[in-house]
This record gives C-alpha cells, structure tokens and sequence, in this order.
C-alpha cells in the first residue's frame, strides 16, 4: 500500500530529515492471526506480504499453500470485493507461483522464520568486538546455508 | 571522461529518440537481478532477506533475454544477490553483449578473479565493483574481515584482462567524508575508469533500520565529499545527479527510469520498493499508480530517497531535455571542481563512523562528538 493510498501526508518535511526512521517490524514468527471479518482479512495478508519469511495459506477447500507472498492485488476485472483481491505466492515445494483470492483464504499462519530477525548492526557490531576481543581473526557474518 | 563516447552517443540517441516520439514513460538502464542468492550477509542490504527457496530461485537466460528485449533500455545493470554465483552468469552476459547492451555487472568481486575466464573484455562490458570506502569501512559495512582486499585483488584481475571496472559505494549514516574522499584517490590510482555513488535506501526489509541517511545529511555529507574536487576524480554517473546529492538542484522521482525484472516479475514501483509485481514490463507501465511514488507524493517510504535508481534518470532526462541542461552537464564535467569554503569546514566537523563503536567499552561519547555530517 501506497503512503498516499494509507492516507499519510509528509508529517515530517522530507528535506529536513536528518536519519531517516527504519521500520519496526513486529514478531509475527509462528503466530497464527484471527480472521474473524474482512477487515481483519485484509489486516493479516498486508502484514503477511511484508513479512521476511514464509507464510502458510489454508484455502477454505483444505487445501494448505505454504510458500512466500511477493505480490497482492486487486483484480482489474473484479474489483475490490474479496474476491478481486488477491495474493501471488511462490510455494515452498517448488511448484510455479500461485494466485490465490481472499474469497478462498480460510486460515493464515506464519510458519516460516523470519530471515532478518536478530541480525541488526547493532548485533553485528558486538559479535564483531567480542570476537575481536577473544583473539579471533578473519571475523564475518556468513550466509546461511541453503540446504 | 569517465563514460565512453559511443556509450554516451548510444543513450543519448536513445533518449532523443523517446523524446522525438513524445514518450513520457521510458526506461533508462533495466535493473536485471537473476538471483537474491549472496556469498555476503551485510547487515543493510534489503535485497537477500528471503527463504531459502527464493534465494535458489534464479532466471535462466532467456528468461533474461526476454526481459531485456521486452524493456528495450539501452543499458542494463546486473546487481542481485551475487551475479557471479548465478551459473550461467557467462552465457547471460554474452547474449547481453550480443544486443549491444551496456551492461553493468554489480559484484562484490570475492569470486571475480576465479570467474573472470568466462568473460570476454568488451567496451559493453563493465564490471562494477560494491566497495563502500576504505578498508576498514569497507570490510564492516559488508561484515567480512578481508573483504576489501579480496575485492581489490577481483578489481586488479579485470583490469589486468583488459576489462573495463567502475566502484559502486554506498553510503550510510556515520560515513567519514575525509575518508570516503580518500578512497576516491585510492580508487583512481587502481586505474578504475570511474566511480558511482548513492546514499542507502532505507529498505524496510533489512535488519539494520537504524543507520539511513535521511535528505538533509545525505545533502551536507555528499556536499562536504564532492565539492572542492580532485581533478583526477572520475565519476561514472550523471554530474546532474552528483549536484542534486549536493544539493544544487531539485528533481522529482522518475521511478520507471530504472525497472526491475526479477524471480518475481516486473518490481512493483521501482528497484528499491516492492510494492507488488506485473508479469509483462508493459502491464507495469499500465497498472503501477506511478503518482503514489517519490518523495514529492508523500509516502513514507519515499522519504528519503535520493536514490540513483528513482532520481539519476530524472537527471539524464533534464541532461536532454534541453541545451541549457546539456551545457550544465559539459559544463559541470569539464569545470567543475565546485570550491566551498564551508564544505571544507565540514571535513573538520567530528564524525563517528559506525565500525569505531565497540559496545564492549561504554565510554559516553559528549555531545560535540556526535555526527554532524
């Protein structure tokens, strides 16, 4: 969603800005959010298509889509009713993206770890001088592995 | 000169072309990321922050083709994730080469010495090296110890084969700029053909939230860089945008000047926002509400941006959008040393660089030690 589109005004003018504020990100790791209305709907596939990890997506036929949301959407052709909007996945297991209405979403979970969580400067900047400290050398934050 | 003339003639023609058929909406260099996949984990990337599903996901080469051909930008820029991890890396390059594109390789050249026999040198070809300063800013911004050198040694190997090698830096609150400005001379006296430089986008996805430039110091530390200028500085980008980072001039955001096509499809506004995807670049002209994007909208995500992704188009487009603007640019490159007394004065000002911070000794810092570039 647009700044526009969510109603924010520059509340701060841009050009004065000294350091630029960061977002905050919520623990959203292993919660299981409510969907008892279309609001709340709406509220969790947003957060879910800014979350650092995977998601599963339980459609109202059982069937269970894990994977990570890159896209969401309204349909051109339908509007904004549940069913024009969508989310676009790409599954976990391989298989080709996925487009998926909100008018089929039964249940949401995020299952997947986020991938940025705990890996800040400031973690990054102590691991490095407690290394350091310890007589360490050649000192790094490595990518995960993938497998 | 930093850029080569027929690489200057093909984009100009090119954007003289765009303007002769009164198109509003035209793409500069295409943002080509064939994979997220990265052999660093720094701290303020936003752009490998994914499961490890996506990170093996990559284009293959026609996928990649495809792309470029359907985005029809005279330039293409190959960041990521690593390119040089993707392993048709060579074949992707050399069907880019073969359309004539300039293309940018974007490496952070740990593995560039070892890969470099699958490159030809070509005057389409420019390795574009991520060296963020000195080496000790260096190697903590990218959180490896060696990382600098191992990166200068892939710079010496490419210029050795004949190759051509730019730097690209980007810049963080608590930058030196005396340092960084003793990196331009270090980097000149490599033989590079040039350097690029940006302020950091504030990424809502990378874990560090904490050490983005917003508009005011990006402005006073790229003035306090830039002005007073050693001639030999070469710089491979538009001295128009190096003035706006200056803040010598206003631009509003082009952010369809620099698309991006990744795993996904078409990035939803532009290189630095994922704001959603569209599955063919021309759906992503259509359906993106361009007038929600850039700081002059009022989104917040936009704030800070002086990105070159959004604003070096905006530069390139009032380059040729005029004599006047065309003559500022000639002008600005062949004279322009930009003298400022008080941007001298800023070089004195005390910094504090992020990586002299160690949290294992809790000294206060008083108040006049704090940043005020």
């Amino acid at each position: 969603m647009s700044g526009r589109e969510a109603g924010h005004g520059p509340s701060v003018d841009p050009d004065l800005l000294e350091v630029a504020p960061g977002t905050a990100h919520e623990k959203l790791e292993g919660s299981v959010p409510s969907l008892a209305n279309e609001d709340d709907l709406r509220k969790a596939l947003e957060q879910a298509f800014d979350y650092r990890g995977d998601v599963s997506i339980t459609r109202k036929d059982g069937s269970i889509i894990e994977g990570y949301i890159f896209d969401r959407g309204i349909d051109r052709n339908n509007g904004t009713s549940l069913a024009g909007s969508f989310v676009r996945v790409l599954p976990k297991n391989g298989s080709p993206k996925i487009k998926i209405s909100y008018a089929e979403i039964a249940a949401l979970a995020f299952t997947g770890r986020d991938m940025a969580a705990g890996k800040s400067w400031e973690n990054w900047v102590r691991q490095y001088w407690e290394k350091k400290a310890a007589g360490e050398k050649d000192i790094s934050l490595q990518p995960e592995k993938l497998d | 000169m930093s850029v080569p003339i027929s690489q200057m003639w093909t984009v100009a023609t090119y954007v003289l072309k765009q303007k002769i058929k009164g198109r509003k909406q035209y793409p500069l260099v295409l943002m080509l990321e064939p994979l997220f996949r990265c052999n660093l984990a720094c701290a303020g990337c936003g752009k490998i922050q994914y499961p490890a599903h996506v990170l093996k996901s990559q284009l293959t080469p026609e996928e990649c083709f495809r792309a470029v051909d359907e985005c029809g930008a005279p330039t293409v820029s190959i960041p990521g994730g690593e390119p040089l991890l993707h392993p048709q890396i060579g074949e992707i390059v050399e069907g880019l080469v073969a359309r004539k594109k300039y293309i940018y390789l974007c490496t952070n050249a740990l593995l560039l010495k070892e890969k470099i026999h699958l490159f030809k040198p070509s005057k389409y070809l420019t390795f574009s090296v991520h060296m963020d300063g000195q080496r000790e800013h260096h190697d903590f911004s990218v959180c490896l110890d060696g990382g600098y050198d191992k990166a200068i040694e892939g710079i010496k190997a490419a210029l050795a084969g004949g190759f051509r090698v730019t730097t690209n830096t980007t810049l963080f609150d608590g930058a030196d700029p005396r340092s960084v400005r003793a990196f331009f001379d270090e980097m000149m006296d490599l033989g590079i053909e040039g350097m690029m430089l940006s302020p950091g986008y504030s990424y809502d996805k990378a874990p560090d939230q904490q050490r983005f430039l917003g508009r005011a110091r990006t402005r006073r530390l790229f003035r306090a860089m830039l002005s007073n200028r050693d001639k030999k500085w070469r710089f491979n980008q538009s001295a128009l945008f190096l003035e706006f980072l200056m803040g010598k001039r206003d631009y509003a955001c082009t952010p369809w000047g620099m698309p991006t096509f990744n795993v996904f499809g078409w990035q939803k506004p532009c290189y630095l926002l994922q704001d959603g995807y569209a599955d063919t670049f021309a759906e992503l002209l259509e359906t993106t509400a361009w007038e929600n994007y850039g700081t002059e909208s009022g989104n917040p995500k936009c704030a800070n941006c002086m990105v070159h992704s959004g604003y070096e188009a905006s530069a390139v487009n009032d380059l040729f959008g005029s004599v006047q603007g065309m003559w500022q640019e000639v002008k600005a490159r062949m004279f322009g040393e930009y003298e400022d007394a008080s941007a001298l004065r800023l070089l004195d000002e005390p910094t504090k660089p992020a990586h002299a911070f160690t949290p294992l000794v809790q000294i206060d810092a008083p108040a006049g030690e704090e940043t005020r570039v």
